[in-house]
């Protein structure tokens, strides 16, 4: 009863039944074997050289043997219960799942392209091979709004097509870019190696890959094309700023300042950008919402509005984007006050970054609630939804840029 | 309050009140307040010094903002009252719609009203013929929907089957809405029976005190225990940039070692009910000797033994040095304004205050080593002087010589014995400086020229143009130390925090029941009437409709086609 029965053919195939189901098993088995291999590995769990190790042959032994026998009690599971075929979790997570491993190899495929190790060097970052694939995507992704914008004044199915897949390839290169950094900064000095997750360039990559594949999610279940030219908008004006970061000398690799250095980060950052990024989605929808409305009162014979999805399911959209966003940001800002709990002796220290994020989630609480609660209508909720984007930037950038604090990762020097 | 109703009694208004804080309008107004008003504190700097509000605002919106309680506003009396408000609005719509969706949740009515169902969101109907098999009609929907709950009821000839998915999403809202309530009053346990302030314990010693800022002052708790610092390290990282910072803590209570462990940031320490953080470090008061090269031309070269945050002073010229700080390592960016970063550890460095009869006092950092440039040239020693006392105004100073070569102070006095020598009314000349030298060389070294003399040459060339200008009787330079660190601690006590973290997960659990378990009701209803049968199928769902717009579509599709199969 899902989106997927939309689909046809082969993808349709392997997303369904026992593949789908498999597969899934497959995946949590191997998750499973990982974090027992940081668990129990034989070499005490180093946090911060993991990833090699789930890169190396170890990892595979470990993750594989997870995922074997992960598959097999799913087979025995199935056999007594054969309504798991179907289960929706299956097949709604695991195209993300392929995603992820997609990235991943992909990330390994780039890694072949790296310089010769004595060519790398600390101090002159620019040829690595990840800073390239990340041009690479900021083209796409300026290429891919443009795309959705001409969608909009020519809705011919081809131009569609192409902002879309230009979309797609833009998560794909950013993300496999990311992993790639992750891989690059232990080339210089295995004491160097972090997450990417640890200043405003690379979490700003993280944003446009996670804004544009919520958006791309939304856009398959619903249809809902049009949002992409106010969504992919907002990526490519990120995109921008990224590469003035770059040109500033914001995107070198540099080694983790003490307090950054723990687990939680690895968490607690990448939950965040599941927030902004469903609230930049939210956003986009809310300004396709007031510029259909626009068109409508000014005689509704444009012919944009045939492509645009009604006002109802623009005002739904955004919901479902807030919905999608508003969890993971409480489950964020959670993680960030347990992260200060366990670094700074408190969970919360009315620090500006914490404050603001507050700010940010009281603004969509209520939201939500005026949704609720009767005379709040779709205009309304709609320029609440381009106002709470404006807070999250806020909290995202100008706390960084205007209010001092702990949160100093994100600092423009 | 246009429609208030009229009051007949006390009760009555309380009951009236009650509702109206249990009211969504209020939990918006309520949420946009707490939120408009937390942003004062975030461009507004908390906690900071008095002194410096008072600068930056001038008296009279000073004594303003802090009447309002602005400089800590987090705790003032009027913010606390809006998270109070919350409190009792939370509390009262809980009170109010709790029972309501308990009592919903349970129940599960199957029989619908003819009326009713034309008010279904979702409605569809088809009209089959009287033979066809009831049973199998009903068995097609249990076999579209995986996982629902069926209850059938028959009321008259009329078959009702109810399906519902979700069907618990109320208690969503119920853990969400508690929750912030359980956070909040965590928050209240921690703030009114936990503590957390900041030790600094210098190496070898040990502190039983913590302070914290209470308000605008400074108060002070005595820890059931004493925390001693055995020692304190700084590791870096190939690039110089600090990696990590680790103190090995030793815990005496009643007298007696109990423990003795390493902390480092993110891992703390934890003791009877304490969190022991590591936050920040400094000098512990550093042994530190001086060489005082004598300005006064007759070379000679004392010594002073002193210690960070001590003052010196030497009685024959009244000069004063207060040392403030000491560090051993200096990373500096030695790039050119405009070229990329280039960082270079400059090696220990003592700050100091110098004041003198006649002097205007100035902020020195000495360093111990002369300067090696990029091409591996020393450069001699050299200063960073800061001429109004504040850290960002410090200009490097070269001085030339090599201090830490005692030949070279000598070569310089005698360069400058035999230059006054040579030349007239002191012109110097080339030929003069050469001259000068190669004498002065001979007289120190003798006919064993040291290698690098050249080099030489232009330090002292250097310090002949540089070091007549110093106003300074003596030239205070690093020349031995011995470190020792304080460690800063953070201490704190939270008694409410596992009663936030318990808090935070019925939040995050109620958040995902609330949004992706949304209640689904479908209704089957089979009907005779008079051209044979009526089938019904109506549903309905609580949040979410564009998903379940979707899906209902897709399987009035499939019980289209279903129901194909009977009506022919
Ligand atoms: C910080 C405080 C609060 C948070 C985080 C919060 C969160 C939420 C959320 C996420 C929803 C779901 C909205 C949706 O499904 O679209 C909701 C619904 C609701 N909230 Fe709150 N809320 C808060 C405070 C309050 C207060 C103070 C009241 C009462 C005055 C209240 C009354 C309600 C009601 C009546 C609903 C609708 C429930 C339903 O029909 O399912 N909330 N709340």
């Amino acid at each position: 009863m899902t989106a997927i029965t939309a689909e046809s053919g082969f993808p349709a195939m392997l997303n369904q039944g026992r593949i789908s189901y498999l597969r899934f098993a497959a995946y949590l088995g191997a998750m499973a074997g990982i974090a027992a291999l940081a668990m129990f590995g034989v070499t005490a769990y180093e946090e911060d050289a993991f990833l090699y190790q789930i890169l190396s042959l170890k990892g595979l032994v470990w993750g594989g043997s997870g995922a074997l026998a992960a598959a097999g009690l799913a087979v025995v599971a199935a056999t007594m219960k054969p309504e798991l075929l179907n289960a929706k979790s299956a097949r709604n997570i695991t195209p993300w799942l392929d995603g992820f491993v997609l990235m991943v190899i992909l990330a390994a495929v780039w890694a072949l392209f790296e310089p010769a190790k004595d060519q790398i060097s600390y101090d002159n970052q620019s040829n690595l091979f990840a800073g390239r694939i990340i041009m690479a995507m900021n083209v796409i992704f300026i290429f891919s709004a443009v795309s959705y914008i001409a969608y909009l004044f020519a809705p011919e199915s081809f131009i569609g097509r192409v902002a879309t897949w230009s979309a797609y390839t833009g998560v794909y290169l950013g993300g496999s870019a990311l992993l790639l950094r992750w891989h690059e900064s232990y080339l210089f000095n295995m004491e160097i190696g972090h997450a990417p997750v640890s200043n405003l360039y690379e979490v700003f990559i993280l944003l446009f890959c996670i804004t544009a594949a919520v958006y791309l999610a939304l856009e398959k279940r619903y249809q809902a094309k049009a949002m992409g030219a106010f969504v992919m908008t907002l990526v490519a004006a990120g995109v921008f700023f990224g590469i003035w970061l770059d040109s500033v000398g914001q995107a070198d690799i540099k080694p983790l300042v003490p307090a950054l250095q723990s687990y939680w980060m690895k968490i607690h950052v990448p939950m965040n950008f599941v927030g902004y990024g469903s609230f930049a989605v939210a956003c986009g929808a809310g300004m396709a919402y007031l510029v259909r409305y626009r068109l409508e009162a000014n005689g509704g014979k444009s012919k944009m509005l045939a492509i645009f999805p009604s006002l109802d399911q623009l005002d739904q959209l955004a919901y479902k984007a807030v919905a999608i966003g508003f969890p993971a940001f409480t489950l964020a800002t959670i993680l960030g006050a347990a992260w200060a709990a366990e670094a700074w002796g408190g969970y919360w220290s009315w620090d500006p970054k914490e404050t603001w994020a507050l700010i940010v989630w009281l603004i969509y609480g209520a939201y939500l609630h005026a949704r609720v609660s009767h005379g709040w209508h779709g205009k309304a909720l709609a320029w609440w939804a381009v106002a709470g984007f404006l807070v999250t930037v806020f909290c995202f950038l100008g706390v960084n840029m205007y209010l001092s604090g702990l949160h100093s990762y994100g600092q423009l020097s | 309050m246009a429609n208030m109703p009229p009051m007949q009694s006390f009760p009555e208004f309380i009951k009236y009140l009650w509702q109206r804080l249990g009211s969504m309008s209020l939990a918006i107004i309520l949420l946009v307040v707490l939120s408009v008003a937390s942003v004062i504190g975030t461009v507004l700097l908390q906690n900071q010094d008095q002194t410096d509000y008072l600068q930056q605002f001038g008296p009279l919106w000073y004594w303003v903002f802090r009447s309002l309680g602005l400089f800590d506003m987090y705790h003032t009396w009027w913010f606390l009252t809006i998270l109070g408000f919350l409190m009792l609005s939370l509390t009262s719509c809980l009170w109010r719609n709790v029972p309501k969706m308990l009592k919903e949740m349970r129940s599960r009515k199957a029989t619908v009203s003819a009326k009713a169902l034309k008010r279904f969101n979702y409605l569809k109907q088809w009209q089959l013929s009287s033979e066809t098999d009831t049973n199998a009609l009903q068995e097609s929907l249990r076999q579209r929907l995986q996982g629902w709950e069926f209850r059938l009821v028959e009321e008259g000839d009329t078959q009702y089957l109810r399906a519902d998915k979700g069907r618990w999403n109320k208690w969503g809202y119920i853990l969400v809405h508690s929750a912030i309530l359980v956070i909040l009053v965590g928050g209240w346990m921690g703030a009114q029976y936990g503590f957390r302030g900041n030790m600094a314990v210098p190496e070898g010693k040990s502190e039983k005190e913590i302070s914290f800022l209470q308000g605008t002052e400074t108060g002070h708790l005595t820890m059931p225990f004493e925390v001693r610092c055995n020692s304190f390290s700084i590791d870096f990282f190939p690039t110089g940039a600090p990696k990590e910072f680790r103190s090995n803590l030793t815990i005496i209570d009643g007298g007696k070692e109990v423990l003795t462990s390493d902390i480092i940031v993110n891992e703390p320490l934890y003791y009877k009910g304490v969190r022991i953080y590591q936050a920040s470090f400094g000098d512990g008061g550093s042994d530190i000797t001086f060489k005082l090269f004598h300005m006064d031309g007759s070379e000679a070269i004392t010594t002073a033994k002193t210690q960070v945050y001590k003052s010196w002073i030497d009685t024959d010229t009244g000069i004063s040095l207060k040392i403030t700080d000491f560090k051993p390592y200096n990373v500096e960016n030695m790039a050119n304004p405009g070229e990329p970063k280039k960082f270079q550890d400059l090696g220990p460095a003592v700050e100091y205050e110098m004041r003198g009869p006649g002097l205007k006092a100035v902020k020195i950092k000495a360093f111990m080593n002369p300067f090696i440039d990029a091409d591996g040239n020393n450069q001699g020693s050299f200063l960073m002087i800061s001429l109004s006392g504040d850290k960002a105004d410090y200009k490097p100073v070269a001085l030339g010589l090599d201090l830490t070569n005692k030949d070279e102070w000598k070569l310089f006095h005698a360069f400058l014995r035999h230059l006054a020598a040579l030349t007239e009314n002191g012109k110097q000349t080339k030929e003069a400086n050469l001259e000068a030298f190669k004498a002065a060389m001979t007289e120190v070294f003798g006919d064993n020229r040291p290698k690098g003399f050249q080099q030489m040459a232009m330090r002292t060339l250097q310090a002949v143009n540089m070091l007549p200008q110093l106003p300074w009787p003596i030239l205070p330079m690093l020349d031995d130390f011995n470190q020792h660190y304080y460690t800063g601690l953070q201490l704190a006590q939270d008694p409410g925090m596992n009663v936030v973290w318990i808090g935070s997960a019925l939040l995050v659990i109620g958040l995902c029941i609330m949004f992706y378990m949304p209640h689904r009701k479908l209704w089957l209803i089979i009907k005779p009437n008079d051209a044979g049968i009526q089938v019904s199928l109506a549903g309905m769902a609580n949040r979410n409709h564009l998903v379940f717009n979707k899906d209902f579509h897709d399987l009035f599709t499939k019980m289209d086609n279903d129901f194909a199969s009977f009506s022919s």
